[in-house]
């Protein structure tokens, strides 16, 4: 359990891939003979096929493919819609920094982004000129706490103050009130390091959690409360990853993990008990947790871990470690729970991420991707177009460790790589007034020649 | 690519097995040009229609998303003007403030054109300060008070479990065999993946290909314009990755699937749930219905068991119908009362017909099953069907084709057998009769799809069907191929009413017959009652047989209610009498050998059933290195200590079980849920104690490791209340069996909590007594195969949950279980584990070895096998043994 910097390494001959999930349930040819080795051994052991084993409780549904089903894969010739230019580098420590975010609560904060390093979380802000302002530096008593993952959220809808929560390796989730410079909360429960925290838009007292345990959780971070747990038998089999709320509709979030499956969860059956956290006055380890057990859809895009997923609207971005980030459409059958079928729309190529625990991010607006990869690159794609567009791929002479996490920020105008060797990264847009015309214009050249 | 997966290998030989079916093509290419230049315009076609669906997708994608941002962008807003009022108070926000005061004046000096700055960052523990500082002209500093984030007491690691009241059996998508996971050797830096050896890869198979939408386009606008022949296939074959084969198989289910589509409009379908014979209904109830938890979808025994009926049936009481008061106004009494009135009048002439006259009786056995069979399949083989069909059709299909004593010639495909077999009297119908409910016994309602409407005619002097009347019948329903059951129907109808005409006279003595004959020759209502009983209907009137004998008082009431009067079910169940003759026939043939006939179907029973579940399973090529060798079948009866239980399966074994018993061979007893009869000399008996004198070895249920079973055990009962709801009268001292608590679940509160040894423990809430009943430690039943493989991957991570159970299963409870699985090792524990057979299934129950006080943290010794257990598990004393060697066998608990 010892944690260790190359903790999320893996060396690439390892990537190979297995499918874990077979082929569709009834692929397989109904008349199935053995062969005279089998029988043999079957004698042999008698006792053994004497019981079939259950039915898969969770079929993971596997894209179709064929004609009519291909995917729009985008050019890695970068269109230069926006150009941009690097704006120096921040040296933040020894720690590689695994997450980094722009706060997009509040209007008057959206030059300020956190970075976790090590046991540190730091609150930096943009400067107009290119620089970076140092804000607030907050470090965990623990040495051996590692950050792994950060969010933004705040008190009340709307206004109030600032709050960061950051969590990782001490599967502590620490909620920090910014306005006050003081720990707000400390939530326990999780079994395992934690993977990824994510804040409901709207509601953002909500906070979904990602971990080693196998399960996600729903936080009330007003009450502290642990609300629900999304784990068990469809759950997760290994260690989730990342888990993104759905971005219009209320209480539906996808999670995906090194089990290779993306899950699409639903609480709105227990919604009731959302409502109840934010009223629960009494000690929060007596609230009625509740399980949920069984995602909306259980899907297999990916044959190795799936280490970052993004609603883009009612579509899911999502990585594995296969050199590309899909797009695809989840179409669950309304009247069979469990079932249904999906549609891999688009592909981004990213060359070169074959390293797990890479994640990408998008502007607020959803209009750019950016993505870093194992070389220090970081590829931006239009995400919206279709066929995709790559923006820009931005790279520099002396930036070569990967990078794990990316920020972009409102507007796209700045993008932040965060890397492995504790620095991070900016790159400004050259002239973010003209950008956006070009931006039409290039697209409308690209329709015209598709 | 930097990897190849398997996956995209066999895709890679899909691809070139097409690039061959190019080069082959080339060859005689030529003629098929026109259709390959239009094949691929239409390829073009599709495709670009599917850039326009993504295309549109994304727009409308994009409307919605974009909506949605801007009204969140609104709130941010709304939430910057709210804390623009309170600015003091924030510190953020303070602070932000202060840098850009200060970035004013740095601005001033160098301007934006610098680039690459360097910022540094450096810590001063010292002071607890952070310091920033940027390289070059552009010199700054920033120094930020760190604030430290207190110490919060960590709880130890776990993974998400769910809560277990009963063991699972696992299900096959929880399975790890050929998966990979990865781990973190205990040094730190590298991950190792925990590969399964090389056999275990599942390998690429040749998949059935799968045609997408665009595919089935392309088939059916190919064929549609080219026909469907070897070069239109073959042509297609390069565009769509599938066999020739697939693609013709495909375009003809194309070609029906329009048929019928276009045909749809003027089918009226007929969807009425009486049209569904008894067994359609009653398969999910076999299939899903677990006979020994009494729930559907069992999760320990699984779906579609071996269905295992009982050779001992309560018997039914049969009234003497002279007591018996009617049972409503349309009860058949009433209708004698009122027939033998009629008979007083002299109207008795009519019923003096003697047995011989009933002698010419033919017997007209339709079989839609096989006819059906044939117009889809091969023709003439009735045996085919047996493979098809499920369960106990095939007995009674093959038997009935064995019946027919016709080997498959031209023409007995049709299995439409007029065999004029003739009982020579009534009285031998009766006997036989008799015998029909025995034989129901064995098949209820499982003569699935076999809609043998058996029609008995017997001509006789009132008789006015002739032969060439029936052959009439006959002819027609051999033609006509496709509405078999309308055809049925229309002869049962044609045929009922001379059937009741034929039936009364071999009925003479009985009243009712006597009653009926009356009816007919009265032509009455009956004709069309009789005329209407749908499969359903004729299928719950023969459960209700088995079920409550010849009363159809019962049967209407309780299994026909709204469908059909007692007066109808008394008619049919008369009338019936002959036709019911032929199957006690079949009995009689193959009562000798029917257990063979019961061991095979029970076979290719399980064949069939696993092979739906075996799906998955196939691909990986499992090599059996269990080791069956290491653990020696148990011949006695439960084990003791180092010997393993044997798993027990319900044995279908009919009366006594002999040596082929599967209960015999593997060494278990038989239980109550065996096919055998109580008798059987395999059976466990149950105790005689006398009251609490079940918790001693005296018990031979506690001395064998089982718990009570209030079924089978004369005086341990289980009674809830104080009686007063009319239960057994509970014994005086309220005395209950104390060697029923698993099956009774009286477990004691128990407590998760920080061990005072490591990570997690279990604690006791209340104090207990020596050799109480704790809890049970339950979780999912794996193979011992799939334990090893779990027993790897929990080794690394230093915390495993199995638990040997016995020869087939081992407990895992990293999952799923309770809080008992929390309990640590000790070797000096107060607890300890126990395996007892409860109602037939192996269950681990955790006791007090001692007085235990309230909240004091549990303790059982592990029994890891003395190669087996973890460095801290070992006693002091033992010699170390190479660690090396030890890391990699699996630990398991063992009960004692």
């Amino acid at each position: 359990m010892a944690p260790s910097k190359a903790r999320r390494k893996r060396s690439l001959r390892e990537v190979t891939t297995i499918i874990a999930t077979g082929p569709i349930a009834n692929s397989q040819p109904a008349s199935s003979t053995l062969t005279k080795e089998e029988e043999q051994q079957e004698e042999q052991c008698p006792k053994e096929p004497k019981i079939p084993p259950l039915p898969p409780i969770m079929v993971n549904l596997v894209p179709q493919q064929g004609l009519g089903c291909e995917a729009v894969e985008g050019l890695l010739v970068p269109s230069l819609n926006r150009e941009y230019k690097p704006c120096g580098k921040y040296i933040v420590g020894n720690h590689p920094i695994y997450a980094i975010g722009f706060n997009f609560m509040d209007v008057g904060y959206y030059d300020v982004f956190a970075a976790a390093s090590g046991n540190s979380v730091t609150i930096y802000r943009c400067l107009e000129n290119g620089s970076f302002g140092l804000l607030q530096a907050y470090v965990d008593e623990d040495k051996d706490e590692s950050f792994y993952t950060l969010s933004w959220t705040k008190d009340k809808v709307d206004g109030g103050s600032p709050l960061l929560v950051a969590a990782g390796n001490n599967r502590i989730i620490r909620v920090i009130n910014c306005a006050t410079e003081k720990l707000a909360k400390s939530l326990v429960g999780h079994g395992g390091s934690i993977h990824e925290i994510k804040t409901h838009a709207s509601k953002p007292s909500l906070i979904i959690s990602a971990s080693k345990d196998e399960s996600v959780r729903l936080w009330n971070v007003h009450t502290g409360i642990c609300v629900l747990i999304f784990a068990g038998v469809g759950g997760h089999r290994h260690d989730v990853l990342s888990v993104d709320f759905h971005p219009t509709e209320i209480g539906l979030f996808a999670s995906c993990g090194m089990d290779n499956t993306v899950k699409i969860w639903s609480m709105k059956e227990f919604w009731v008990y959302v409502e109840k956290s934010y009223s629960w006055t009494d000690h929060p380890s007596k609230f009625p947790t509740r399980h949920i057990q069984f995602p909306v859809l259980s899907v297999a895009v990916h044959s190795d871990f799936v280490d970052c997923t993004r609603w883009l609207g009612d579509f899911i971005l999502s990585k594995s470690v296969e050199n590309e980030i899909l797009l695809w459409e989840p179409k669950p059958d309304k009247n069979r729970p469990g079932e249904g079928s999906i549609d891999i729309l688009q592909k981004y190529p990213v060359p070169q991420s074959t390293l797990w625990f890479m994640k990408f991010s998008c502007d607020f607006h959803f209009n750019q991707l950016a993505v870093g990869n194992s070389k220090g690159e970081i590829y931006v794609w239009e995400v919206q177009s279709c066929p995709p567009v790559l923006i820009d791929r931005l790279s520099n002479q002396e930036c070569k460790s990967p990078i794990r996490q990316t920020a972009v920020s409102v507007d796209g105008s700045t993008i932040l790589g965060a890397g492995d060797d504790g620095t991070i990264w900016r790159w400004d847009e050259v002239s973010p007034s003209s950008s956006k015309t070009e931006a039409t214009q290039a697209a409308v050249a690209a329709d015209a020649k598709a | 690519m930097a990897s190849l997966s398997k996956a995209s290998d066999s895709s890679s030989q899909r691809s070139k097995r097409s690039d061959q079916g190019m080069m082959g093509r080339d060859a005689a290419a030529a003629s098929a040009v026109p259709i390959h230049g239009n094949l691929t315009q239409l390829i073009r076609q599709i495709k670009s229609g599917r850039l326009a669906y993504i295309k549109e997708k994304l727009e409308a994608n994009r409307k919605t998303l974009q909506r949605h941002s801007c009204a969140l962008f609104d709130v941010a807003a709304a939430a910057e003007v709210a804390s623009r009022g309170t600015d003091g108070g924030n510190a953020l926000s303070q602070r932000a403030a202060e840098g850009q005061s200060r970035l004013a004046g740095s601005d001033l000096a160098n301007g934006i054109e610098e680039r690459d700055v360097v910022y540094m960052q450096e810590e001063n523990l010292a002071a607890g300060t952070l310091v920033l500082s940027s390289s070059g002209a552009a010199a700054q500093r920033t120094v930020v008070r760190f604030v430290k984030l207190p110490l919060v007491e960590r709880i130890p690691p776990y993974t998400t479990w769910i809560f277990l009241d009963k063991n699972q059996r696992m299900a096959d998508d929880q399975s790890v065999v050929g998966r990979r996971r990865i781990y973190y050797d205990p040094v730190g830096n590298e991950a190792l993946i925990c590969s399964d050896s090389d056999e275990e890869i599942p390998e690429p198979e040749e998949e059935k290909h799968f045609f997408t939408e665009g595919e089935d386009q392309l088939i059916w606008r190919a064929t549609q314009e080219h026909g469907l022949n070897r070069e239109v296939v073959n042509v297609l074959c390069q565009f769509i990755d599938a066999t020739p084969s697939e693609i013709e198989e495909r375009s003809e289910v194309l070609f029906e699937k329009n048929e019928k589509h276009s045909a749809s409009s003027d089918k009226i379908e007929s969807q009425l749930s009486l049209d569904k014979t008894m067994d359609a209904v009653l398969d999910s109830f076999d299939n899903l219905f677990c006979r020994r938890c009494l729930v559907f979808d069992c999760r320990l025994h699984g779906c579609s068991q071996n269905l295992v009926f009982p050779c001992e049936k309560q018997p039914y009481s049969l009234e003497p119908d002279e007591n018996k008061k009617p049972c409503g106004h349309q009860c058949y009494l009433r209708w004698r009362e009122g027939f033998q009135e009629m008979h007083d009048d002299g109207l008795g002439g009519c019923a003096t017909y003697t047995m011989e006259s009933g002698t010419a009786s033919h017997k007209v056995d339709v079989n839609i099953m096989s006819e059906s069979e044939d117009s889809n399949r091969e023709k003439g083989n009735i045996r085919s069907m047996t493979l098809v069909g499920t369960s106990r059709s095939k007995i009674i299909s093959s038997v009935s084709a064995e019946e027919s004593t016709t080997p498959p010639s031209a023409d007995t495909s049709e299995t439409e057998n007029v065999s004029s077999d003739l009982p020579p009297s009534s009285l031998r119908k009766h006997k036989i009769s008799k015998h029909g409910p025995r034989y129901r016994e064995r098949s209820p309602g499982k003569r699935q799809k076999v809609f043998t409407s058996d029609i008995s005619f017997a001509s006789n002097i009132l008789n006015k069907l002739s032969i060439p009347e029936i052959r009439d019948t006959r002819q027609e329903s051999r033609e006509s191929g496709g509405d078999k059951l309308q055809i049925v129907d229309e002869s049962t109808k044609k045929t009922s009413s001379k059937d009741i005409c034929g039936e009364s006279p071999t009925t003479t003595t009985d009243n009712v017959g006597r009653e009926s004959n009356k009816v007919s020759s009265t032509n009455n209502l009956l004709e069309h009652t009789l005329s209407c009983w749908s499969a359903l209907e004729r299928d719950l009137y023969l459960k209700g047989i088995e079920i409550f004998g010849k009363n159809s008082c019962l049967i209407a009431r309780n299994l026909l209610s709204g469908l059909k009067t007692c007066m109808e079910v008394a008619n049919y169940m008369y009338n019936n009498g002959a036709a019911m003759a032929k199957r006690p026939l079949l009995n009689k043939s193959i009562s000798g050998d029917f257990a063979e006939t019961e061991q095979d179907y029970m076979e290719q029973d399980m064949v069939s059933r696993t092979r739906i579940y075996r799906r998955r399973g196939r691909n990986r090529k499992l090599k059996y290195t269990w080791k069956s060798a290491g653990h020696p079948t148990v011949r006695k009866r439960i084990g003791d200590g180092k010997q393993w239980y044997t798993q027990y399966n319900p044995c279908v074994c009919q009366q006594m079980c002999g040596k082929d018993c599967p209960c015999v061979e593997n060494g278990t007893c038989c239980e109550k849920y065996c096919g055998c009869s109580k008798s059987c000399k395999n059976k466990f008996r149950g105790c005689h104690c006398a009251k609490s004198q079940c918790r001693s070895r005296q018990c031979p249920c506690f001395a064998a490791n089982r718990e009570c079973d209030p079924d089978v055990c004369r005086n341990c009962w289980v009674s809830c209340g104080d009686g007063s709801l009319g239960e057994p009268p509970a014994r005086g001292d309220g005395y209950q069996c104390g060697n029923m608590k698993l099956l009774l679940k009286q477990q004691q509160r128990i407590l998760l909590g920080r061990s005072d040894v490591a990570g997690w423990g279990a604690f006791i809430k209340n104090p207990v007594h020596k050799n109480d009943y704790l809890g049970e430690y339950t979780g999912e039943l794996i193979s011992h195969k799939e334990a090893d493989k779990r027993g790897k991957i929990y080794d690394r991570a230093n915390s495993s949950f199995l638990f040997d159970l016995n020869d087939q299963y081992v407990l895992d409870a990293y999952r799923k279980g309770d809080k008992l699985k929390f309990a640590n090792h000790s070797s000096n524990p107060n607890c300890y584990a126990k395996v007892m057979l409860v109602a037939g299934d192996h269950r681990v129950g955790i006791y007090a070895k001692e007085h235990i006080e309230a909240s004091e943290e549990l303790f059982y010794d592990y029994r890891y096998g003395p190669d087996q257990a973890p460095a801290w598990a070992r006693r002091p004393k033992g010699s170390k043994k190479d660690e090396a060697s030890v890391s990699h066998h699996r630990a398991h608990k063992v009960a004692r």
